[in-house]
């Protein structure tokens, strides 16, 4: 494999890196940093191969298919721009890991912390040496997953937990904004690789959706980078242990944002849209920082800000969308990397050492640990723009070039006193940081007795001094060949001339950098009125609470929202749903109504409709019955009563129009309802009572007769017009493919069998469900009907027992018969069950459940599996034979006496029906019937034959 | 005029159905959900158009009705009917384990409670 | 063979179920163990069928050996296949679940009700006969009505019967449905039916569509989509935690309804002759699932306890799926398609691992729970919350989880669409609302627990057991999820074709219906036999 394939490895190690550190440090906490470190040293080593190969011919790059559909691929690349930006990550990843090392308390967890900052040094090389966009935005969402796990790092702490909180929403707001950009700009170029991208600025420039893509990716750059209005989370992030803001908040993760700026810089920027979003909002939070920074007590907050301020500075470049102000960009990107990583590393030290990072009470700390202070103050001169300090240099080319586009954006004079003032108030708080912390008095005296950290502690930061100082004085030497290839890397091209040299004698920019330094100065010295004049007025605006506005108000509503749709009302559910329904159909119909081949067509014959008054009657009177339970429905007993007359009415009506079967089924189904319902009536209330107001009953009418008229409608229409179907096959096929003469139920049984075995399992599923709702389930019941009249005392009477023995054989008898009829004239198994189980549960009611289980103990339950089974069965023989499941035969044999007989298999399907019918049916009576038995043998009812005397006492009771 | 009866019906029923299904205690619930079932059950029915005088029986008579719907409903019928069982023995569990027999368990004013002996009238 | 175990994936439960009826109530510990082979078995067989192949074109099974339409067929084709497995995995999930943590024993009938319940799905994703669905519709539900009730508790007793109720509402819709779809139609085969709409008299026209528009509606209550997800919160959010996790796979079952219906039935391109049938109703499901995805979002954001937020979530996929679903009469069509099942794969996976997390809580958290509240830390917290860490990044769709990918899919194929603007600004601030939403309860949950010192450290939670074996159910699905991540090149490949043959019916159509449509008079019988040489049987 080539060579730069190794690139996925230098994202990945740190990924495989973040288990073993987590897992080492159960043995030895101080082996999580060794981990870190060793591996972090590793990544830099075959990254440091890799670009020492390449180097010539880059840019390289490498893809993998990932999801080709969705444009998603593998794929790194390595050029200037990557290659800058992973030498930061790798190289102060490795001194804040050192120090990292020595910062940690003992009671923090080094496992987690160095866990959670590989992960994000793998996201953030990820970042910087994608190669597809999709690719990018993945780790950038992981960048932003990762800092909210190290900002979060102190649980304990409520500021951690809100600063990590506040940190995600606002970074993975912009992720989500910068997928979409990215996904448009993809769509625009129609490929997602970087190097077909970067090639074609012209192209999406043009394009309708360019203004769309730059904003939607410059959503995500200026969360990321904490660009105003979205800069206030990166103050909050200072909750995190220093290091982490060292290396999260000031070097690396903020820089993405700015990383994505110069990284589309040949594809997006150089527009006006471009030129006036990004340097307008890159001026504002270059100035909102610096200003704020000024005023903070707290040492990392003033840093923060700066860093801010900073990152203003940096996007103000890449917004006059000039290749020279690119390489003023990435040149200050280097730099403040250096300065700023250091001078957090001395607030964390300060902090460690002194208990307090409070300005206000600092001081005088040079005497205690001069070396410190020396390196504080060196990164803050750098920080501030001193000559022959490497922020010198940058902050030149920037003047220069603001003064070089002034006369583009506003008028000449305005962007160089804007810039200068916001060199000024720089160098103001970076004369802060030093004086406060450093010279005068400690106010009081500190929380620990101040000294010099250990030495390691400081190393990283010696280290970053000498190069700030390095690169300040033979910049040319020091930084110019990684500058150069750098810009290369942005512009995607050989970059303009540009001087790295101290001094470009005496000009405007020098001017500016010196008004700056004295102004500083000045501000500094008279800073107590100013302080006081901020206290008063600005000091508290905060953008925060905005933020937190914003919050409320997301939970209000969802809160509001919710509650006000789910109320958790049966009737809202059922409403919605039946509206919705409604609708639907209307919009179904209406969509097609209108079309002019429909409305032709409407006016046809409509097929002959005959008919008797009988039946009309009939119909009426079920009509009326039907609308007398509605009117009494809150007469239980009542109504269930006109409710059967309903049932009956619609068996008449099958009878009537050549459905033998449905009759009989509609009809022993309506007796076993009636049966249950009854029993069920026993344990709730006798009547309803009116619950809901008038309105809401006309509301419910007023749906009720809209859907009720929508249906008849719907009826009408259809059986109104002539229609084929394919049941003229069945019967056909009836006789010679189901062996039956009854069509109905040969398709039942034979054609479509299938329906059949669902629809048993169904009830015996309702039967279980039953017994399972009903196990140990006790009910309060009413001891009168609805009438007031007691219930009979006698629980089996004598008459219903005879009757039942009676009954029961002639019952049974009728039973098979319906069932060996049903294949070629009405009837069948389900029939013959219901009536057979209504006759076996006529016995159990007869003679008490107890008794009766005693006597004939039926296993319940193996009655249905059993039925399921043997229709199963029947079934499956056919699959054993090779044909499909369910495929009937037919046999012809002849019997002496009784002739020849023609016996389907079906029958046997028909026979677990019945079985299944018979044994789900006693189920759920029987336990219906079992609850009445506990109700009524109370402990004063001991058996079933009740003595006089009980019935006395209970009478008594009763009375 | 039949098919028109018969329409009517079927929009009755269903009607009488829905409007029961909106009430706020289980039992009319159950009782508009029958109805609902023998609606659709009539509908389905007639979606083999009506025929008098003819079973699907073969030979029985010279016309035959549209068996396949006929089955369809059996069908439906037997499910209609698991379904009640269902829901009133559920019914019964909602009173036993919500104190009522309201739909949302929410408590009914002056509704019987518990064992409701005391407040009967006497015989 | 392959028929007959595709047949199995039917009968096997069934049969199982049965057995489990008669045994449930004596053995539990050999009901456990004949549920557990079961689900295995079908695991095995749905998994074997898949990578077998064998859906690649659609296999049809002729029961009873009747032709369609006048028989019912199982179809088996790759949509179905990935149903069966997706149904298998599920069920393996919830059900050693409720074995280690005996949640089975909390009522008779657990393991046959169960088992029922696959035979409802698998033949719900197998059949391809409108009147059979309803059946299965049927058996699934009765089915799910046991195991929702299983175990006891007021507001579960209450969520149940608002579930039946409404669900009884929408079965009596889909017979009427169905109905009109026969009494204008003639058929109830999927595939006959597609093939008969361009035939219907002019006059039928505005009837056709009604009753498939009402069907649809149907299949949304199912599916959960607004305004008729209203059922689910409270179902999902009260059921025992097995059953809830076992539930991530009925609202597919809606969804699947839609995508068949609409890639099959709908497939015949007018009805008669009049009306377009391939918009007919994708624009709909593309406006309800932006308003789901929207509403469910801030249904996470209100949810007070961890299940009815991942509820709500799952309300949220259902959004994402409907969009995507919506998309299919756009240029990205396959794109679309494939995406919706690689979001359908995740969402269903996890958001069941999500539940049994949630049950973790519930049972091992002290004091709160579930209950999005600071409580004293419970065992084991640094590792629950990583995985809580990981579900929520999954479920908010944020990389490196499979939510992401999914979601990146779908918008890729959005971008050609008209309602571009809509569908991104929906899925992502949804998204980001959920990320919200969940960072605050996890950092409620496992950050806030830890930072409590005033609860006694000895408060006991309610199982004082270790979470650990739970845990590794938990960490299955994350498991599947990072294999779904690292192979998402090769799965979106296999999803892709899926989504050809998905949006391609002919394939469909030819093995239902090989010789177009049938009239009875030239149909043949059993295997194509007329009767006259039956006579007597056929074997």
């Amino acid at each position: 494999m080539n060579a730069i394939e190794l690139l996925a490895a230098v994202v990945l190690l740190p990924f495989l890196a973040a288990p073993l550190a987590a897992w080492s440090a159960r043995f030895n906490r101080y082996a999580a940093a060794w981990v870190a470190g060793g591996v972090t040293l590793l990544t830099l080593a075959i990254f440091s191969w890799l670009v020492a190969l390449h180097i010539s011919q880059m840019p390289v790059a490498t893809s993998h298919a990932w999801i080709e559909a969705a444009g998603l691929s593998f794929g790194f690349r390595l050029d200037g721009l990557s290659l800058l930006f992973t030498g930061l990550i790798l190289v102060i990843g490795l001194l804040i890991v050192i120090y990292a090392r020595y910062y940690l308390s003992p009671n923090d967890s080094m496992g987690r912390f160095f866990a959670y900052m590989m992960m994000f040094m793998g996201a953030m090389l990820g970042v910087v040496l994608s190669e597809n966009m999709i690719n990018l935005v993945i780790f950038w969402e992981l960048t932003s997953l990762a800092s909210f796990l190290l900002i979060s790092y102190w649980q304990h702490r409520k500021e951690a937990r809100y600063g990590a909180r506040l940190a995600l929403a606002i970074t993975g707001a912009g992720g989500l904004a910068l997928l979409g950009g990215v996904l448009i700009l993809g769509h625009i170029v129609g490929s997602y690789e970087l190097t077909d991208v970067l090639a074609s600025g012209d192209l999406i420039k043009n394009h309708d959706l360019y203004a769309p893509a730059l904003i939607l990716i410059l959503l995500g750059v200026f969360t990321k980078s904490a660009q105003f209005p979205f800069h206030f989370w990166l103050p909050n992030a200072m909750a995190a242990p220093t290091p982490v803001s060292a290396y999260l908040h000031s070097a690396t993760m903020v820089k993405a944002g700015i990383f994505l700026l110069a990284r589309f810089f040949p594809a997006l920027a150089g527009t006006e849209l471009w030129v006036i979003i990004v340097s307008t909002v890159g001026l504002i939070t270059f100035l909102l920082g610096a200003y704020t920074a000024l005023f903070r007590h707290d040492l990392k907050g003033l840093l923060a800000y700066s860093t801010i301020s900073h990152l203003g500075l940096i996007t103000l470049l890449f917004g006059f969308g000039t290749p020279l102000a690119a390489v003023a960009g990435i040149f200050h990107i280097i730099n403040h990397a250096t300065f700023k990583a250091s001078l957090f590393m001395v607030a964390g030290i300060v902090d460690h050492e002194t208990g307090t990072r409070d300005m206000r009470r600092l001081g005088g700390l040079i005497k205690y640990m001069p070396h410190t202070a020396a390196l504080g103050m060196i990164a803050a001169m750098a920080m501030a723009g001193v000559p022959l300090f490497n922020g010198f240099l940058s902050k030149e080319m920037f003047f220069t070039e603001s003064v070089r586009v002034a006369g583009d954006i506003g008028p000449v004079w305005l962007l160089p006193i804007l810039v200068s003032l916001g060199g000024l108030l720089s160098v103001a708080y970076s004369l802060r940081f030093v004086h406060d912390t450093f010279f005068g008095k400690p106010d009081g005296d500190l929380p620990k007795k101040p000294h010099e950290p250990p030495g390691m502690m400081k190393r990283p930061v010696d280290l970053l001094v000498v190069l700030c100082l390095a690169v300040g004085i033979l910049p040319a030497l020091v930084v110019g060949p990684l500058l150069h290839v750098a810009v290369t890397g942005v512009l995607q091209a050989e970059p303009p001339y540009y001087s790295l040299s101290l001094w470009h004698g005496f000009n405007l920019p020098l001017l500016m950098s010196a008004i700056a330094l004295v102004g500083g100065l000045l501000i500094y010295l008279n800073r107590a009125p100013i302080f006081r004049w901020h206290a008063r007025s600005l000091a508290h605006l905060d953008a925060r609470t905005a933020y937190n506005r914003l919050m409320e108000l997301l939970m209000r509503t969802g809160a509001g929202v919710t509650r006000g749709l789910d109320n958790g009302r049966l009737g809202r559910i059922v409403i919605m749903t039946l509206v919705f329904a409604l609708l639907a159909g209307l919009v179904g119909y209406v969509q097609s109504a209108g079309l002019p081949g429909v409305q032709a067509a409407l006016d046809r014959g409509t097929v002959e409709d005959s008919g008797d008054w009988v039946t009309w009657l009939g119909m009426l009177l079920i009509i009326i019955a039907t609308l007398v339970t509605v009117m009494g429905h809150r007469q239980r007993l009542f109504a269930l009563i006109t409710m059967s007359v309903v049932g009956l009415g619609v068996a008449m009506i099958f009878a009537r129009f050549s459905a033998p079967d449905l009759a009989m089924t509609q009809l022993s189904v309506e007796v076993v309802t009636m049966i249950l319902l009854l029993l069920a009536l026993f344990y709730l209330p006798q009547q309803s009572r009116r619950l809901s107001s008038p309105g809401r009953r006309w509301r419910d009418a007023g749906i009720a007769t809209v859907i009720g008229g929508g249906i008849a409608a719907l009826t009408y229409a259809i059986i109104s017009r002539p229609f084929e179907t394919i049941s003229g096959y069945f019967l056909e096929h009836s006789v010679p493919g189901g062996g039956g003469t009854n069509v109905v139920n040969v398709i039942l049984v034979d054609f479509r069998g299938y329906d059949t075995f669902g629809e048993i399992t169904v009830l015996a599923l309702a039967a279980l469900g039953i017994f399972a709702m009903l196990h140990n389930l006790s009910l309060p019941s009413s001891r009168r009907d609805p009438f007031g009249r007691a219930w009979s005392d006698d629980p089996h009477p004598l008459m219903l027992r005879t009757f039942a023995q009676i009954i029961l054989p002639l019952t049974l008898l009728f039973g098979i018969y319906v069932f060996l009829r049903g294949h070629n004239e009405p009837g069948g198994g389900f029939i013959a069950g219901l009536i057979v189980a209504s006759a076996l549960v006529a016995q159990y009611m007869a003679f008490g459940i107890e008794n009766t289980e005693r006597k004939l103990h039926l296993p319940i339950h193996g009655v249905i599996g059993g039925g399921i089974l043997i229709a199963l069965g029947t079934g499956l023989v056919a699959m054993v034979v090779g044909v499909p499941f369910l495929t009937s035969n037919t046999w012809h044999f002849t019997l002496p006496l009784l002739g020849e007989i023609h016996l389907a298999s079906a029958i046997g399907f028909d026979l677990g029906v019945f079985l299944v019918v018979v044994g789900s049916t006693m189920l759920i009576l029987l336990n219906l019937g079992r609850l009445t038995d506990h109700a009524i043998e109370h402990p004063d009812y001991a058996s079933i034959e009740a003595s006089p005397a009980d019935r006395k006492n209970r009478g008594g009771r009763d009375a | 005029m039949t098919n028109l009866a018969i329409s009517l019906l079927i929009g009755v029923l269903t009607g009488a159905g829905v409007y029961l299904v909106l009430r706020a205690q289980t039992f009319p619930v159950v009782l508009g959900l029958t109805l609902m079932s023998y609606g659709v059950n009539l509908f389905l029915f007639t979606m083999g158009r009506l025929h008098t005088a003819a079973p699907a029986v073969v030979g029985a008579t010279e016309r035959s009705a549209d068996a396949l719907p006929q089955a369809l409903v059996l069908t439906a019928i037997v499910i209609a009917f698991a379904m009640t069982a269902f829901v009133i023995v559920l019914a019964l569990k909602a009173r036993a384990a919500l104190g009522n027999d309201h739909v949302d368990g929410k408590h009914i004013p002056q509704a019987d409670q518990v064992m409701d002996r005391r407040k009967e009238p006497r015989a | 063979m392959t028929d007959n175990l595709i047949s199995l994936m039917v009968l096997l439960p069934v049969a199982l179920s049965a057995i489990l009826a008669m045994t449930g109530q004596r053995a539990p510990g050999l009901s456990r163990g004949i549920s557990l082979a079961g689900v295995a078995a079908l695991l095995v067989t749905s998994l074997g069928l898949l990578l077998g192949g064998s859906g690649n074109t659609a296999q049809v099974i002729e029961l009873g050996g009747w032709s369609a339409p006048f028989g019912i067929v199982l179809v088996f084709d790759r949509l179905s296949g990935l149903m069966l497995v997706l149904t298998s995995i599920v069920a393996m999930l919830a059900l050693l679940y409720a074995v280690r943590r005996d949640e089975d024993s909390a009522g008779p009938h657990f393991h046959a009700l169960f088992q029922a319940q696959l035979f409802g799905l698998n033949g719900a994703f197998l059949t391809g006969d409108l009147f059979n669905l309803f059946v299965f519709f049927e058996v699934l539900l009765l089915a799910s009505y046991g195991l929702l009730l299983h175990g006891n508790g007021r507001k579960r007793t209450r969520a149940g019967f608002h579930y039946v109720v409404v669900n009884l509402i929408g079965s009596t819709l889909f017979l009427f449905a169905v109905g009109a779809l026969y009494g204008t139609v003639g058929s109830l085969n999927l595939a006959d039916i597609s093939l008969k709409l361009p035939e219907v008299a002019p006059d039928a026209v505005p009837i056709v569509t009604t009753a498939i528009f009402l069907l649809f509606v149907v299949f949304l209550i199912k599916g959960a989509a607004f305004p008729l997800y209203l059922w689910l919160p409270g179902a999902y959010g009260y059921a025992s935690i097995p059953v809830a996790a076992l539930f991530a796979i009925m609202t597919k079952v809606g969804l699947y309804s839609v995508l068949r219906v609409d890639s099959v039935m709908l497939s015949g391109n007018t009805i008669g002759g009049l009306l377009e049938t391939t918009a007919l109703i994708a624009p709909w499901l593309l406006w309800l699932g932006l308003i789901t995805l929207l509403l469910a979002a801030l249904g996470v954001v209100a949810g007070r306890i961890l299940r009815r937020q991942v509820a709500y979530l799952i309300v949220a996929s259902v959004g994402t799926i409907l969009i995507a679903l919506g998309l299919v009469t756009g240029s990205e069509r396959e794109l679309a398609v494939s995406g919706a099942l690689f979001y359908w794969i995740h969402t269903t996976v996890l958001s069941a691992g999500f539940f049994l997390l949630a049950g973790l809580l519930i049972r091992h958290r002290p004091e709160a729970g579930d209950a999005i509240e600071a409580a004293p830390p419970m065992p084991h917290a640094v590792l629950v919350g990583s995985l809580f860490f990981a579900y929520a990044i999954a479920m908010a769709g944020l990389p490196p989880l499979t939510g992401f990918f999914g979601k990146v899919m779908i918008l890729a194929a959005a971008v050609e669409s008209p309602l571009m603007a809509p569908i991104f600004a929906v899925v992502l601030i949804s998204g980001l609302i959920m990320v919200i939403a969940l960072a605050r309860t996890g950092s409620r949950l496992f950050y806030q627990s830890q930072a409590t010192p005033g609860h006694p450290a000895h408060s006991t939670p309610r199982d004082a057991r270790t979470p650990l074996p739970g845990l590794t159910l938990s960490i299955a699905p994350l498991a599947i999820a990072t294999v779904m991540v690292v192979g998402a090149q090769p799965l979106s490949e296999w999803l892709e074709t899926t989504a050809v043959q998905i949006t391609t019916p002919s394939d469909y159509l030819d093995a239902v219906m090989p010789n177009g449509i049938l009239l009875p008079e030239t149909a043949p019988g059993k295997f194509g036999q007329d009767y006259p040489d039956y006579e007597g049987g056929k074997h």
